[in-house]
């Protein structure tokens, strides 16, 4: 997917882990971000990546009881809307005010995709994926 | 069922105004005849001045035009990967960095608008 702008998984997979098996979500995270830096560099982008995505797994988890398809890819899109504007604190932090707020200006376009590619995922994906990490999360359970 | 239709109309609504926001805020383009000027620098701080002379309406097309850069197209638009005959190196995490007046310009080559006076820096950076 790295060809598409702004199209992932990341999000699909972070809800869906933190939804099925919520024990190991830290972990992956963690692991996650962490290769990130290492495969790509440490940049200022990657300090985006220390917040926005447990964000997304906090957020996630104050939502669990939800069980709607739709809900979920209306919170993934709402996610991918936002992401910019998360993406450009360090941004303001660093530059000021407008240096933040330009950023997040030019990125607009792509937080729309970025919307639009976590709607479409989580819609098509959200149900087998569900099936298969509900099943994996209670065979860890069983394992234990 | 009722929810998830307000939900989606939210989302929707969301969207239509982020979208108002870019509308409004993106930097204009300006029409005519503009005079540029492009620092390079490369590696070691050693750099060249160079003056452009264009109609183009976004800093790509521009420097695309004076024979300055080379790019190729990516997810986000035009990547540089060429400037003044210099390739940066991806194995040493190289790349070209544009600046405006010595500050970060937040779009690329391709959608940052130029007009007439405007000073750009293309720098070779190393590590992303």
């Amino acid at each position: 997917m790295a060809g598409l702008p702004n199209i992932e998984a990341v999000s699909l997979l972070l809800i869906l882990y933190t939804l099925w098996v919520p024990k190991l979500t830290p972990l992956i995270v963690c692991a996650f971000i962490l290769l990130e830096g290492v495969t790509y560099g440490f940049g200022v982008w990657w300090v985006n990546y220390l917040y926005t995505w447990p964000l997304l797994v906090f957020l996630t988890h104050l939502l669990r009881r939800n069980d709607s398809r739709i809900m979920w890819a209306c919170f993934s899109g709402a996610f991918g809307l936002c992401y910019g504007a998360l993406c450009s604190v360090p941004y303001a932090v660093v530059g000021g005010f407008y240096a933040g707020f330009s950023y997040w200006v030019s990125g607009i376009p792509f937080d729309l995709l970025h919307c639009c590619g976590n709607v479409a995922l989580m819609l098509s994906l959200y149900k087998p994926l569900s099936r298969c990490l509900h099943m994996i999360g209670k065979s860890l359970d069983q394992s234990k | 069922m009722k929810k998830n239709g307000m939900l989606l109309a939210a989302l929707a609504i969301a969207a239509a105004i982020l979208l108002g926001v870019w509308m409004y805020f993106r930097p204009a383009t300006t029409e005519g005849s503009k005079e540029l000027d492009i620092q390079v620098v490369y590696e070691e701080n050693s750099s060249k001045d160079f003056h452009v002379s264009t109609n183009a309406e976004y800093l790509g097309e521009a420097l695309q035009e004076a024979a300055l850069i080379e790019g190729e197209e990516g997810p986000f638009g035009m990547y540089i990967t060429v400037v003044d005959g210099v390739a940066a190196d991806d194995s040493l995490q190289q790349w070209w960095c544009i600046t405006k007046d010595g500050e970060q310009v937040n779009t690329g080559a391709d959608t940052t608008p130029v007009a007439d006076g405007d000073c750009f820096e293309i720098t070779l950076m190393t590590g992303y």
